[in-house]
């Protein structure tokens, strides 16, 4: 009889439909990342999903303060990565993460950039005192971990009102970079990582000891409707693969 | 929360100001001139009411940033840098505004009866003096509705702004680019005080300017 | 020799789209006060735009009373504020935004400068010549359309012009309103015997305004009643 079986074959592929949409929807996952993550996990996103097939990553790239601003306000991320302990901190004390996917993955570090053009380059924080900075970039240090890390490093050099009128505040570590690669900015504090990226327009003045290492934590997001996806993300992140794109781009071991 | 008020207020009116003027003249002499590409001056004198403010904050980079066109020139032979200080926000400001002004202006000079040019003329008046004294008060109230909308637009300039000046606390964050600090950092109770702030602050001039209007009849 | 009063000679082509209309026109009068008459479209209000240099394309030669305002042959050609010549539109384009006292006195100074006594006592002439005394601060919206008229034409006298040209003068009224305007302006007219052209299709206007009369039809004078100009030449 036509009916039923043609009913039957609607049904039937609905249902697959169905399974199949949820399947994929199980494999989509929404990561946000710190800026100076960009490269590397972009990469670390083509290798996920070639080693599993269907899976589709979406990435979200900003300064790690607004980022956590945005999972607060309730934003469908799975994975949040931040380039400093200080902002998993405060996620973790305003319950967004899950408990137990929390852990370190990678380490960088602070540097000073100045243009590729300039004529004068500062051979430590001393240097930037001098008459040649009068415009100095780093990250906003209430929401960009870069600035945070520059303003201890600058503190305890004892530069902090020397400074205080030379700043100039980028939205994330990559606008720092971009306003140095520009000139115009006279030296700028990215990672080591993001100098590597505009090689041509900028160079390395010096690298700048902190006291907190610059150590990179990720976790999962409690609201996540993808766990198993999430920590197969974080797991593969950890991994061998991982660490070795991460080393690629400049990143350190935890 | 006050230093972003004063320095949006002074942004504000200086870029009204700046837009003003240029948006009058240029307002005025496209009313009365016809000449071989008319409509394309037209249309580049409101662009940039058209073209997204980001777009306006990288020609703006493009021109007067430290390597730019006109930039670099600023730099070398007199020393001035516009990025990251509030005279650029008052350029990025004014060049958002001036389509404003100049479509205001503009209509106004042409709805103005021709005659009353005319009768000027004959009793001896330069062409300095008509502008003053009979085409600009004639076009009034159609420029100053123009200038307050101009206000306002500066006012609530963020974009073209944030690109060009950036967000130092007290150098140039305005109070647009200030409630974005502070939603970014989360800080909820900040963004409400200070959107509330702006709120009031625009009503005041709505009111100022319906007034004045009014006063003019 | 006496000079003519007025010796005329113009013309001018404008084209707009879609039509192009030509000027041709010669008279010359020895009357305080010309008629230009004719149908509307025939040019009345062009040559009198001509005549004050409101028509950069005007060729030919402009003379009142021996005093050149144009003449392209010779390369003479003074912009319009220096012509001398006031003008009275037909909806008086009195300025909206200044009283009666400032719209006299707009004629009388310009700007920049303190107002001098004399111009004070010419504007206070006006205003009693005028009778408008009673009207000095009054604003033009609220004045009738008799007292427009005079304000105008106080106004274009303001400069002491040595040509008047009124354009349709009496168009905007009808009835017992406008013989009672038009009677008033005879007068007035008569009072300041400044050399006056009046463009009008009223024949009544012409015939109590004016010591002449000249016919306008498309641009061009009409032959009949350009032989008539030729009489007024030899005086009536």
């Amino acid at each position: 009889m036509q009916r039923p079986s043609f009913f039957a074959r609607a049904l039937a592929s609905g249902l697959c439909a169905l399974a199949l949409s949820s399947t994929l929807h199980a494999q989509e996952l929404t990561v946000s990342a710190a800026a100076s993550l960009t490269n590397a996990f972009q990469a670390i996103g083509q290798a996920y999903e070639k080693a599993h097939p269907g899976s589709r990553i979406t990435f979200n790239f900003a300064a790690s303060g607004p980022l956590l601003a945005q999972i607060q306000q309730g934003a469908p991320v799975d994975v949040f990565a931040s380039a400093d302990q200080e902002t998993m901190n405060r996620a973790a004390t305003a319950r967004l993460l899950t408990d137990g996917t929390r852990a370190d993955f990678a380490q960088n570090t602070l540097v000073v950039v100045v243009p590729s053009s300039a004529t004068k380059t500062p051979q430590a924080l001393q240097g930037l005192a001098g008459a040649d900075f009068k415009r100095i970039a780093t990250g906003t240090p209430a929401t960009v971990p870069v600035g945070r890390y520059t303003m201890e490093a600058v503190q305890k050099a004892g530069l902090t009102d020397a400074l205080h009128p030379r700043w100039i505040f980028g939205e994330s570590v990559r606008q720092v970079l971009n306003y140095v690669a520009r000139g115009e900015v006279d030296a700028g504090f990215v990672y080591r990582t993001d100098a590597l990226i505009e090689r041509d327009k900028t160079r390395i003045a010096f690298t700048v000891p902190t006291d907190n290492p610059v150590r990179y934590p990720i976790a999962q997001v409690a609201s996540s409707k993808n766990a198993d996806g999430a920590r197969q993300f974080i797991t593969f992140v950890r991994s061998a693969q991982g660490q070795d794109i991460l080393g690629r781009y400049g990143f350190s071991k935890p | 929360m006050l230093p972003p008020l004063w320095l949006t207020l002074k942004v504000a009116l200086l870029a009204t100001l700046l837009a003003g003027v240029a948006g009058i003249g240029l307002g005025w002499w496209m009313a009365r001139r016809r000449f071989p590409g008319h409509a394309l001056a037209d249309a580049f004198l409101m662009l940039p009411m058209v073209l997204p403010p980001t777009v306006l904050g990288y020609y703006l980079i493009v021109v007067v940033g430290r390597n730019g066109v006109l930039g670099r020139y600023l730099d070398q032979w007199f020393g001035i840098h516009l990025m990251f200080t509030w005279q650029g926000a008052v350029i990025a400001a004014s060049i958002v505004s001036l389509p404003l002004i100049y479509k205001a202006a503009r209509a106004a000079f042409e709805d103005a009866d021709p005659r009353m040019v005319l009768a000027a003329r004959t009793l001896g008046a330069s062409e300095l003096e008509i502008f003053l004294r009979i085409s600009l008060p004639l076009a009034g109230r159609g420029v100053v509705a123009g200038l307050m909308l101009a206000f306002a637009r500066a006012m609530g300039e963020f974009g073209a702004t944030l690109m060009i000046a950036g967000n130092l606390p007290g150098k140039t964050q305005t109070l647009s680019i200030a409630v974005y600090d502070a939603v970014q950092a989360g800080n909820d109770a900040q963004a409400l005080w200070l959107t509330l702030l702006i709120s009031v602050v625009c009503m005041c001039v709505l009111m100022a300017s319906s007034r004045l209007l009014q006063a003019q009849h | 020799m006496a000079h003519p009063v007025l010796d005329i000679d113009l013309r001018a082509t404008l084209r707009s789209p879609g039509r192009t209309f030509t000027l041709d026109t010669r008279f010359q009068s020895s009357h305080t006060c010309t008629a230009l008459m004719g149908p509307s479209g025939a040019g009345k209000s062009t040559m009198l735009l001509a005549i004050a240099g409101l028509l950069p394309q005007a060729q030919g030669h402009v003379r009142v009373h021996g005093a050149t305002l144009l003449d392209t042959s010779a390369s003479v050609n003074r912009p319009t504020r220096e012509r001398g010549v006031g003008m009275v539109f037909q909806d008086y384009a009195l300025f909206p935004h200044m009283n009666v006292e400032q719209n006299l006195l707009f004629g009388v100074r310009r700007m920049g400068r303190p107002l001098v006594e004399t111009e004070r006592m010419r504007v206070d002439a006006l205003l009693e010549q005028f009778d408008l005394q009673a009207l000095r601060n009054a604003l033009p919206r609220d004045l009738s359309g008799g007292q427009k008229q005079r304000v105008a034409l106080a106004r274009a006298l303001a400069p002491a012009p040595r040509l008047l040209l009124l354009d349709e003068p009496l168009s905007a009224l009808d009835g017992t309103l406008r013989q009672r305007l038009r009677a008033e302006l005879a007068e007035m007219l008569a009072r300041v015997q400044v050399p006056t052209l009046i463009v009008t299709h009223e024949p009544r206007d012409a015939e109590l305004l004016a010591q002449q009369v000249v016919h306008m039809e498309d641009g061009r004078l009409q032959s009949p009643k350009a032989r008539l100009a030729q009489d007024g030449l030899a005086g009536r």
